[in-house]
């Protein structure tokens, strides 16, 4: 239905400079199909799909749209976007028009319905995302979660052949996400075809058929459900996927200050709610490491991962110049590493040079 | 409210009657030499203002030419110095007031010429010399000073030649000013016009009175607005150099006018609802002065309606050119917007009317309309702006993601919504351009205000016009307001509907 190839868009900052947020975004849509788009943010997600409807102009590539060149100067943009219905983060429904006027607005202006026809649709469309009593009210007079249903349906009017979320839930208070997903689950369960970008990591894996991972400007990882959160095969989407979170430190030799770094573990722990108890483990793990452990034969790099999903904490030493593997080379009585061994679940050198140890 | 109201009713009264008061003793006052330490009420910029500036000492108070009797009858100055010619015209008798001395700068007046016009010049002197030799002129000027009344309607029947095509209407610049010019049955007439009138019978020529402010009538000959200058004007070196003088037909001089020097002043004894009564009859009742201010409303209602119109379409354009994404064309737009604002409405209007439209025969109103537009249009633009720039980008792309074009978001979406912001913005703008056509008497159009001007300069009474026109104005300002409200509601429902 919707085919993208090498599609590239450049970004002119206010400075004058290029900033490329789509590199080259290949990917195929077809009839039926509910294909969520995640990624890390400022991947390009919304982009891509404004792409889609040519609310951003793309610096190069191709879009078509069944068959026909979006792209196209020829091609009257407005007839492919009354097929194409796009629900916005901040809902976008037209302030100075009641609820239902929202709805008929445009299928009496663009399709040529008549004022009955368009009403009665749209009282219809109202009924089915529950908003019938609000008929009658302007958009300021609705909470956030009966605004975005009022622009679904608005969308809905339409009639369209697929329709594009851009982060449907993003802008909505905690208790309010789940009936504006419900909206778009029960739209999924009658066949239409939906591209969506969300965080909402759950219900993106309820309801897609497909999902894209958008990493740095490209399609870096596409697969079912299935495939992308259980078996997700590149680093970075794992990371994602994962919710990892990184700390990361480089030491040039032994005469680092040691209490400037405590003071950024404690930092980092803080900011994922790791507790007194953990943090001191990292700290005195790290003490014992780089002060007995590590020879310092050439600079050293710290990372602290930590995982929110599966909430597994893991430290790496990564010496450079190893001269051979580190823990052969301290005695299996040193002080330092009994420590290191006993607030540690696992201590493993997987290749020389690297320590790796699981908390 | 209630509060408010007894306020102003007092402050009312309290105006009106300040008149009751008791006149000093000014028995020793006999010559200019002895008006040191008194105050002293004269025609800003004239002759009179120049004299006393350079004797020093005196309590100067600058008026315009019809509000110099009030202030003496009011207290405001002790003296006012007026034509001698003027002073014997009017009935000071009953309003308290006596010519104390007279032949104050004695002097003579002429028509004004512009210096390349010297044969036109000519031809009136020509014509002055011909009835001074007949002796059709002393018979005439003594008729005039035995009963201006009567000799204002017997001017009336001198023939004036019809305008025609191909032939030279001479324009001519007049300051009201009884009893040389005034108006007397909504027509123009007094001393001057008449003997003009004559002169143009005899010479054949059409003729056209404008009516300006004293001091803008040398920059108008000279610009070419005009072709004459007709308004009593006295031969001063520093006015010779720069335009023509015909020979001079009034002599005449200054009187100096006080209180009379027994008693408080002879109205003070009616009530209040009785000389509000007076006042009526007498600003507009009397000659059909009422016409006056009617012509004066209608041609500011015009210029109002006119230069709202040029102001919303100038600001239309300035909106859109400001707006432009493109750096050359946003920050010129900026820049004029900048510079039209910056400078008074005052100047921009005289910059028009002297400077940049000259030579060219266009209408005061016009030449209104252009300024009142180019200037609010400015201000107009920038709330179009702020009205636009507050409508969300992503109602745009709300439209536009639906199928709607540019134009249709705009015109159902955009603009409605801008609407509701940008009308009561507007509506305080556009009452103020209603009130700042007072301006326009500048550039000789007589409306609403330059009207209550010429009346108040006969009648000498500055409390009943002024408050008239007030009140004409808050009426103009409450309707327009109310039609603004109701094109906002309009606005509304339309775009509600399709």
């Amino acid at each position: 239905m919707i085919k993208v190839r090498n599609l590239k868009k450049v970004f002119r900052t206010p400075d004058g400079e290029d900033l490329t947020v789509l590199r080259d975004i290949n990917c195929d849509i077809e009839k039926g199909e509910v294909i969520s788009i995640i990624g890390p943010s400022g991947t390009g997600k919304s982009t891509l799909l404004r792409c889609l409807n040519r609310l951003e102009e793309p610096t190069s590539g191709v879009i078509e749209v069944e068959g026909t060149d979006i792209l196209d100067r020829k091609t009257d943009i407005n007839l492919i976007r009354r097929r194409m219905g796009m629900v916005f983060q901040n809902f976008n429904l037209f302030e100075h028009l009641t609820i239902l006027d929202n709805l008929t607005l445009c299928p009496m202006m663009l399709l040529g319905k008549s004022r009955e026809e368009a009403e009665k649709a749209g009282m219809e469309l109202l009924d089915t995302v529950g908003l019938h009593d609000k008929a009658g009210c302007l958009p300021s007079q609705l909470s956030g979660g009966q605004k975005q249903r009022a622009a679904i349906a608005r969308c809905l009017a339409m009639e369209p052949e697929i329709i594009l979320f851009d982060e449907p839930t993003s802008a909505l208070d905690p208790t309010m996400v789940s009936e504006v997903l419900a909206v778009i689950r029960h739209l999924a369960n009658q066949g239409m075809t939906m591209c969506i970008v969300s965080h909402e990591m759950q219900f993106v894996r309820d309801v897609s058929t497909r999902i894209l991972f958008l990493n740095d400007g490209i399609v870096y990882e596409e697969g079912t459900p299935e495939q992308i959160f259980e078996h997700p095969v590149k680093p970075v989407t794992r990371a994602f996927i994962n919710r990892i979170r990184t700390f990361e430190s480089v030491f040039e030799n032994r005469h680092f200050d040691l209490y400037g770094l405590f003071g950024k573990i404690h930092a980092f722990c803080g900011k994922y709610g790791l507790g007194t108890k953990v943090t001191a483990k990292v700290e005195h793990i790290t003490e014992e490491m780089l002060c007995g452990i590590i020879p310092f034969t050439g600079p050293v790099r710290l990372t602290v991962e930590y995982s929110e999903k599966t909430s597994g904490l893991s430290m790496t030493f990564c010496q450079e110049n190893a001269p051979g593997r580190i823990l052969d080379m301290v005695d299996d009585d040193s002080l330092s590493l009994m420590m290191v061994k006993g607030m540690s679940s696992s201590v493993t050198e997987p290749q020389a040079g690297t320590v790796c140890v699981e908390i | 409210m209630k509060r408010l109201r007894f306020v102003l009713i007092a402050a009312l009264m309290w105006l009106s009657s300040c008149g009751e008061r008791k006149t000093p003793d000014l028995t020793d006052v006999n010559s200019v030499e002895d008006l040191k330490g008194h105050s002293v009420a004269v025609a800003m910029g004239g002759s009179f203002d120049l004299m006393l500036s350079d004797i020093g000492g005196v309590d100067i108070v600058r008026l315009g030419v019809g509000e110099l009797l009030v202030a003496v009858e009011k207290g405001r100055a002790e003296f006012c110095i007026m034509d001698q010619f003027q002073a014997v015209m009017l009935n000071l008798e009953s309003r308290g007031l006596e010519m104390k001395f007279k032949d104050i700068l004695k002097g003579t007046a002429g028509a004004g010429f512009r210096k390349s016009d010297s044969l036109l010049c000519s031809q009136f002197n020509d014509y002055l010399r011909g009835i001074r030799v007949s002796g059709e002129y002393d018979r005439w000027l003594d008729e005039w000073k035995a009963s201006s009344d009567s000799m204002a309607y017997a001017s009336f029947a001198v023939p004036v030649h019809e305008k025609e095509p191909g032939k030279r209407a001479l324009h001519v610049g007049i300051t009201v000013n009884y009893p040389y010019l005034f108006l007397k049955d909504n027509r123009l007439t007094g001393i001057e016009v008449d003997l003009f009138n004559r002169f143009c019978q005899e010479a054949g020529y059409p003729v056209d009175y404008e009516i300006y402010d004293f001091s803008a009538l040398i920059p108008a000959l000279n610009s070419g607005k005009i072709d004459v200058i007709l308004s009593h004007m006295r031969r001063t070196e520093e006015r010779a150099r720069q335009i023509l003088f015909s020979d001079p037909y009034i002599e005449g001089g200054g009187a100096a006018v006080c209180r009379r020097a027994n008693g408080t002043v002879a109205v003070s004894g009616a009530g209040f609802m009785e000389r509000m009564k007076e006042s009526f009859r007498n600003n507009l009742m009397e000659e059909q002065r009422w016409k006056l201010m009617t012509d004066g409303l209608w041609v500011t209602v015009r210029i109002s309606v006119l230069s709202i119109l040029a102001a919303v379409i100038a600001g239309i354009v300035m909106c859109r050119l400001r707006m432009s994404r493109r750096r050359i064309v946003s920050s010129p737009a900026g820049f004029v917007i900048d510079l039209l604002r910056g400078i008074p409405l005052l100047v921009i209007l005289m910059l028009m009317f002297y400077v940049v439209f000259a030579s060219s025969r266009i209408t005061g109103t016009w030449v209104t309309v252009m300024s009142f537009g180019l200037y609010y249009g400015a201000y107009f633009g920038e709330v179009f702006r702020t009205g636009m720039e507050s409508v969300d980008k992503g109602q745009w792309e709300a439209g536009w993601a639906l199928g709607m074009g540019r134009f249709q978001v705009f015109r159902k979406i955009a603009l409605p919504q801008a609407l509701s912001r940008i009308i009561p913005v507007l509506k305080g703008e556009v009452i103020a351009l209603i009130k700042m056509t007072s301006v326009v008497g500048y550039v000789a159009v007589v409306d609403l205000t330059k009207a209550s001007d010429i009346i108040r300069s006969r009648t000498l009474d500055a409390f009943f016009p002024l408050i008239l026109v007030s009140v004409v104005y808050i009426l103009l300002a409450w309707l327009t307001g109310l039609g603004l409200k109701a094109l906002e509601r309009r606005m509304v429902s339309k775009s509600r509907g399709l």
